[in-house]
Parts: C-alpha cells; structure tokens; sequence
C-alpha cells in the first residue's frame, strides 16, 4: 500500500463510521511500518541508533498531511549513510519530514532555546531502533529542572498563540489545531499534567470532556487534509458545509447543518480551553523529582512511584523547606500509609541519600514545621528509630510542660528563631556543621524511654542513628559529646559559681574547643527554652552568655599556660598506643611542653602523622605536608623556630593567591614550631596545576632556610593583593597582659583580606616579639586572631604593649 | 513575725536552702533578679570587645520567721551565702504585721 491509498483509507474509514481516532492511530501503524522497514534495510550504523516519532506522531494522531516529525538519535557520530537510506525514500514517497538529528551527548545540554523542539520531545515514542538509547534519552529527559522549562515554554507559547486569535475560541472560520480550544490545548493540557500532576486530569467528567472534543477535533482535521491535500487546519466556511454534510449534521439545508457543525465545534472548543485554563490555575510547579507545589503544599506527581520509591520522601521536606511551603496532605497521608513498611536504611541507601538527610537538618526557618510533619506522618521515626520511642512520651517534673517528643522539637525550633537573641544567634553563625547540633538535639533526650541517666542512655542509643549516617570523626564524636553533656552547661551556669576561675577551668577543659563550646552553648539554650514557655528567662540567658565569654577567654587566652606533660595520663596513653613505625621516647618528646589544647583540636591519626613530620628536623629544615581537607587545603608545617617564621610562611601563602581561614600556630619549649593552616585556594592553583603543591613547599623551605624572604615573593604584589575592604567591620585590636601567665595576649578582629596574616605577624615581628602561639579564625567577612607574644622570653612591658597596640591599630586602620 | 529578703549569689541557693531547712524553716519564695550593689558590675571582654556587665544576676529568698527564729535564721543564710568576695549579696530584715492562710482564711500567729 503506497502512502496515498493509506490516506485515502482514513477517510474512508471515517465515513464509514470508524472513530477518527482509530482511523488516524491505524495511519500512523501505517507509517510506522515504512519506518521500520526503511531502518530494517538502512544497515546499523557503528554505534545505534533510535527513530524516535515526536508530537502528534508520537501521540499516534497522525494526520495524512501532517508532517512526520522524527528524531534521529545517534549514540555517537551521525552515520551520514544511514540518514540517506532512511529519510530519501521517505521524501519520494511524499512525506513532508520534519527531522531532528542529535547525538545522545548532546541531550545532556537542555535545550531551552528550543521550546518547540522540548515539547515534542514530551510525546517522544520508539518506532524503530536501540530501545535502550532510547530509554536513556527519556531518562534524562524526566528531570524536574527540564519539565520546569518544559512547563515554562509551554505557558509562553500558549500565550503567543492565544494573542494569534484575539483570545477568543470563537472565530468564524477556526483553525482546528491552533485556535484557543483546538487540538494544540489539548495536547497542551496533556502535556501540562503528565509533567505536574497526572491527577489533574483523572477527574471522570473533564478526562470524558477532553476524549470528546479530541474525537471530533482530530476527524475533522483528519478530512480537511484529505479535502485540501494538504496540512491546512482552517475550517473555512466552504469546508463547513462540506463537513457537517459528511459528518451528517442534521438540519434541513446546508445552513443549518452548519450552524449544528458549528454549534458542535464551539462547545468541544470551549470545554477544552476551559480545561487547559484550569490546569493553567491549579497545575503544581516542579519543585523536584516527583514532586509538584500547589497551593496546599508540596505533593507527589505520581503515586505508585512515591509509594515504591521511599528514598524521595526526604526530598518533599526538602523542597518544602526550600520552598517555604508545607508538605501536601497528599504525600503525608501517602508516607502515613506507607512507612511502616520500611526501615531507617530504605530512606537512606547512598552517601548523597544520608548527606541529604544531614543538609535538611541545617536549622533555618521552617524546619521545626516540617520535622513536626515529619513526626506525625511516622517518618521521623523511621528515619531515625530511636525518637519513635519518645513519642507522647510523658515524663513527669516541675518543669517540663510538653511530651519529650515535642520538647525537642521545640528545641530545634528555638534555634529557627534565634535572630531574637543576636548574641547567640551570632554564634549560630560561626558553627561549623550546624546540622550536626541539630542532630544532637534531636536525638539528645530519646534516652528518656527509659530509666537512669538518661543523657547516657540517649548517646548510646544516637550510635545506632550515627552507624546509619555513616558519620565518622570528627562529626560523630561532637554529636556523642554534646548528647552526652547536655545538661552540664546549664548546670555550670545556673548551679556553680562562674566567678570562681576553677569552675570555668573544669568547664573549659571538658568543651576543650571553641567549636564545642558554641555548640554546647546553643545546644544548652535550645534545650532550656524548650522545657515551657517561661522557663529561659533573661536571667538565665545572662548567666548562661557569661559562662560562654569566660570559657571562650580561658579557651583562647589562657590555653598556653597549660602543657602536655609527659606524665599525663592522656600523653601517656598517646604514647602507649602509638602505630608500630613511632617509637615511645619519640612520641613523648614530641608531645611534651606543646599546649594541652593540641590534643583536643587534633585527632589522633594526626598526631602520629605530626609526630613522623617533626622526626629528625635540623635548623633550617623544615617539613611540610600540603593535602586537601573539605572545601580547603591543610598545609602542616614543622620546624624549629626563629625570627620571622610565622610571617614568612604567612607571606608565602598569600603570594600564591592562598586565603588562610583558620589554623593553629605552636611551639614547644625546645622551639619546635608546628602550624597548621587552612587556606582556600580562590584561583585554583593546587588543583589545576600538577606539580603546584611542590612549588608552594619549595617556597616555604626557601624562606626557612634563608634563602629568599616572604618579602622578596610579595614585592611588588603586595599592593595588588589588598582588595578594597566590602566590609564596615571597625578593626579591634586589644593586647591583654593579663589572662595569661606566660603571654601578653593580643586579640584582632579586622575585615577578612588577603595577605591580612602576613602583614600583622610581620609587624609584630618587627617590633621584636616572639610570636609562640597563634589562634587563626575567620568568620563570615571578620578575621580573627589570637596571638601570644613574649619579648625576650617574658611577657610585653606597658611600653611595648603600648607600642605594640598603637602600631598594629594604624596598620589596620591604613589598610581599611 | 519578720520578713527576711536575702540577695544573694545563684550558685548560693541551695545551700541557703540547706541551711534554713537545718533550722525547719522552709516555706520561702525563690525569685531570679538582677540589680546591683556596691559592686556595680564589671567590665567583661569577648573577641577584644569591652562589654559592661552592670547589672548582676542574683537570686532573691523571702522567708518569713517568728520574731524570735530571725537571728539564726539571719545568721544561717549569711554563713552560707558567703564567699567573702564582692558581690555577696545582703540581707534585709522586715516587720510582718500579720499573715493569712488562704486555703482557710485563718489569721496565723
């Protein structure tokens, strides 16, 4: 059957009673077969290929003088041979082919500029070819991001070809296909619920509705083509009375079996622009995989995907959380229906999935409502098991006023509004894992199922959670630390006396760093706030803020007082437990006279690492080690000490773009220096350049030795590495001779630049002081720095400090 | 009968509380205050930064006691409320004229 017999066979099955429908899905078989048999003898080419039919072919509405749109997908270079068996014959025998010809590489780019081509795409069916190839293009295709820009196209064209027809469905001579209510709405209303909301368009009437209107709307289309021989879908008025005659309208002449046509086609055209509008309304708008927003929340598209893919269910919070939305009815009734089938593991079973779980938990506005949705749908319990034990669970004392499990909640609610309390909420912002005090305090309180002390009980029962998050050190000690001494901060601050600097020296020594404490601090306000309404009263909040400034002074000031011994149990159990390559005298003198702080910001493995660095190191050597920590670069250095060093090194890392976020600097009494420093590498120098992290250490050992400065490096940059301050911080810069025993203590908070180290330590350094520790820190856009300096093995005089104060204060103020 | 208002150190009260409960005295009323005396605060410093800590947290005990309990009772809450650090705190003593039972309206002695 050649193609005109084919179309001919479309109209006569019309008029013979078939559907319009049918006739026009058996035409595109019909097609579909030459296809087919055009690929079978086309020859394979080297790496497949998929006919794929788009639009109205794919939808199998062909009509007989439709353009055949085809893509030709190649996964590989287009076979130029294969095209030609193909789309020649196809063009001889008449067709009008609309062809796209794309590698499947390329599909990984969306092609937004090309609207018309994305919607076609939506309709995209396999005629002939690699079914697997196709099924990845449909892959990637199905991706939230591309139906945002699908449904967003979609919208636009709709309005451009709306403005085409003044608006109105009613015209006198319509063009069936792109007239307001013609066949491109419905395609568009189909097209609109299959990537938002299948749902949408299940409601009995409106699916019957749009089948109608199709019906009629393809017959007709199918017969004009066949009058006018061509792909002509105006149903102009000589048409009219030739159709309502072949479709046998009723009436006694040909006018009013026109008007009955007419009358026919407005109430279909109608209903259907009715529909599209509505889903133009209601439709949700793609927040995720599988996941639409209406105006009552985050829900699931399609049903039966969510119930069989537990692992997305996270991800509505997520969007929700995003979106400042709430989840839907829908998916929580769905999730309530279906979570008891599954476990913790089912929700989480890849690294992405269980660090999602961690980037949800980052407290921010919301996410107190979207737990406590979480929690009354059962999947908090799921997710993390052992809070299904708490659930209404009622303890009774004088002071909690809510179920433990709503108790906790609230604390992390507490923390969503802490910008009412700026002091603390100030150190919200300089926690490093926020997620993880959230973790905390979720899990903080689920020892309370049971009896005893119920701080342990909880931290032993966070293990279970912890193994399932696969979080490791140092995340998963500082979650088991802060759960374990929840109470002790409220404690401290409420119950001791602070005044007494034994109290804050115990309490210092069990936070042991400036990142626990803060999150202890806020773990500790969270938690009381939440016990009932009156409960965190300024009063407490004062005791509790002051605890925090003397322990944070004590744990910035004061550490170089305290040394590892090496009769301390806890350098003797370093040494005990050494790896077999490190010798026990080696480990012990490395440790001794280092600041008992070292072994608290430091985890073991690295200890033993440092201790390897500082073996054998000779005046002027120094040993280095450079490697890649999250989102920065950690530079180790060990050498002995001597004038300058501290701001040569500095000096170094900025003359190769290195921005230095934190570190420690220390020194032994022997004049062992270890640094430790964390930069950011802004142009990517160590990343991109094989060989750079060589370059920067030979660098560093040049100046150690002597052989070049930091100066010579910078001569010349220095004035181009000062970028114009953005900041309005006001430089502070306050010298203390009295917290510490040993050191003059000098405090500097200035705008974050580069090179910022390097300059001070320099000009401490000029005025002849011996820079013995250093506490480097930058947060948000604030450097800050804590130096402990000596001059000739004591503490500054008045003079110096004087000094000393007023030339770094014009240093700062200089550069700002 | 007197009314005996201690202010004094937070980290103090339960062992004033120990003291008075020595001496059977236990009805009393806890109130977290703030205020100052002679020792009008300090000046704290956080990150470089001076802050002036004026006024002090401290705890307020009422406590009243038959005319001939007060001197021990006085006696008791200044042992254990002192540190012999500024910022003790102090004790003031006051008449009652009488007081009522609520629950029973009858007029105590």
């Amino acid at each position: 059957m050649g193609n005109d017999e084919a179309r001919r066979r479309v109209g006569r099955e019309i008029l013979e009673g078939r559907t319009g429908v049918a006739a026009l899905d058996r035409y595109t078989e019909y097609v579909d077969a030459e296809l087919r048999r055009l690929h079978g003898g086309a020859g394979a080419p080297p790496g497949g290929v998929a006919l794929i039919a788009l639009g109205g072919y794919g939808r199998r509405h062909l009509c007989p003088y439709s353009d055949i749109d085809v893509l030709v997908l190649f996964d590989g270079e287009p076979d130029e041979p294969y095209l030609r068996r193909v789309l020649h014959p196809l063009w001889d025998a008449g067709f009008v082919v609309g062809h796209q010809i794309r590698e499947a590489g390329d599909l990984v780019q969306l092609e937004a500029d090309n609207p018309e081509f994305l919607l076609a795409l939506c309709d995209a069916r396999l005629v002939a070819g690699d079914a697997a190839l196709f099924a990845r293009m449909r892959e990637s295709f199905a991706v939230p991001s591309t139906y945002a820009c699908v449904l967003e196209s979609l919208q636009a064209l709709i309005d451009a070809r709306y403005a085409q027809f003044g608006g109105t469905l009613y015209q006198l001579e319509p063009d069936v296909k792109d007239a307001p209510g013609g066949l491109r709405d419905i395609a568009a209303a189909r097209t609109i619920a299959a990537i938002t909301d299948p749902a949408l368009l299940q409601r009995g009437e409106e699916a019957v509705r749009l089948a109608e209107a199709e019906e009629l709307l393809l017959t007709m289309r199918a017969l004009l083509h066949l009058e006018r021989r061509r792909n002509d879908n105006v149903l102009a008025h000589e048409l009219q009375e030739r159709l309502a005659e072949r479709l046998n309208y009723p009436g006694k002449g040909p006018r009013q079996r026109v008007e009955a046509l007419m009358a026919d086609y407005f109430s279909r055209a109608r209903a259907v622009a009715r529909i599209l509008d509505r889903l133009r309304r209601t439709a949700p708008a793609a927040v995720g995989l599988n996941l639409g927003r209406t105006r009552d929340g985050v829900r699931f598209i399609d049903r039966d995907r969510a119930i069989a893919e537990p692992e997305t269910w996270l991800a509505a919070f997520q969007a929700a959380l995003d979106g400042d939305a709430a989840v839907s009815d829908q998916a929580l009734d769905l999730i309530r229906q279906h979570a008891p089938r599954f476990r913790g593991a089912d929700f989480l079973p890849s690294a992405g999935h269980r660090a999602a779980l961690l980037r949800f938990l980052e407290p921010r506005p919301g996410l107190y409502a979207r737990l406590s949705e979480m929690h009354d749908c059962g999947l908090l319990g799921r997710l993390i098991p052992p809070f299904r034990a708490i659930a209404s669970r009622v303890v009774r004392d004088f002071y909690h006023k809510y179920t433990v499990d709503e108790h906790t909640l609230q604390t992390v609610r507490n923390l969503e509004r802490l910008s009412q309390r700026p002091r603390f909420a100030s150190l919200l912002g300089e926690v490093d894992a926020p997620e993880l005090l959230v973790l905390a305090l979720l899990l903080h309180d689920v020892g309370k199922s049971g009896d005893g002390d119920h701080a342990q009980r909880s931290a032993a029962m966070a293990e279970e959670v912890l193994d399932m998050l696969q979080l490791v050190e140092p995340a998963r000690e500082a979650v088991l630390f802060l759960i374990q001494h929840h109470l002790r901060m409220s404690q401290v601050a409420f119950r001791r006396d602070t005044e007494d600097p034994e109290v804050v020296r115990e309490f210092a020594a069990l936070v042991g760093t400036e990142q626990r404490l803060r999150l202890l601090c806020l773990m500790t306000l969270a938690d009381v706030e939440a016990v009932s309404p009156d409960t965190l009263t300024k009063w407490k909040e004062e005791l509790l803020w002051r605890l925090y400034v003397d322990t944070y002074n004590h744990l910035t000031t004061q550490y170089g007082d305290e040394l590892i011994e090496r009769s301390q149990s806890a350098a003797r159990e370093y040494v005990a437990k050494r790896p077999p390559d490190l010798d026990a005298a080696e480990v012990a003198a490395f440790l001794e006279g280092l600041p008992r702080r070292y072994l608290q910001v430091v985890d073991r493995r690295t200890v033993y690492h440092h201790v390897r660095l500082a073996r054998d190191i000779r005046p002027d050597e120094v040993h280095l080690r450079i490697e890649p920590v999250e989102g920065a670069w950690e530079l180790t250095v060990v050498t002995l000490d001597k004038p300058m060093l501290f701001a040569n090194i500095c000096g170094v890392l900025s003359s190769f773009g290195m921005d230095i976020l934190r570190g420690h600097a220390m020194t032994n009494p022997n004049g062992l220096v270890l640094d430790i420093f964390q930069f950011v590498d802004a142009e990517r120098f160590l990343a991109l350049n094989r060989g750079a992290a060589d370059a920067v250490m030979h660098a560093i050992e040049e100046v150690v030795a002597g052989r070049s400065t930091a100066a010579d490096r910078l001569r010349g940059r220095e004035a181009g590495l000062r970028r114009r301050p953005v900041s309005r911080i006001t430089p502070i810069v306050r010298v203390d001779g009295e917290a510490s025993r040993k050191y003059t203590v000098v405090d500097i908070i200035a705008p974050d630049e580069l090179g910022l180290l390097y300059r001070i330590s320099r000009a401490i350094s000029e005025l002849g002081c011996q820079i013995d520790l250093v506490l480097i820190g930058t947060e948000g856009d604030k450097a800050i720095d804590v130096f402990h300096l000596t001059k000739s093995g004591a503490k500054l005089s008045a003079d110096d400090q004087q000094a000393l104060t007023a030339h770094l204060q014009q240093l700062l103020e200089a550069q700002a | 009968m007197k009314l005996l208002k201690a202010i004094i150190r937070p980290n103090k009260v339960d062992e004033v509380k120990d003291a008075l409960a020595k001496l059977n005295i236990s009805g009393m009323t806890v109130t977290e205050v703030r205020g100052h005396g002679k020792q009008k605060g300090h000046t704290a410093v956080y990150r470089g930064k001076e802050y002036n800590v004026s006024l002090l947290p401290k705890m307020q005990i009422e406590v009243v006691v038959a005319n001939t309990a007060a001197d021990d009772a006085i006696r008791a809450i200044v042992e254990a409320a002192r540190t012999g650090e500024i910022g003790d705190g102090r004790v003031f003593v006051l008449p009652v004229e009488g007081s009522y039972r609520i629950r029973t309206g009858e007029r105590e002695v």
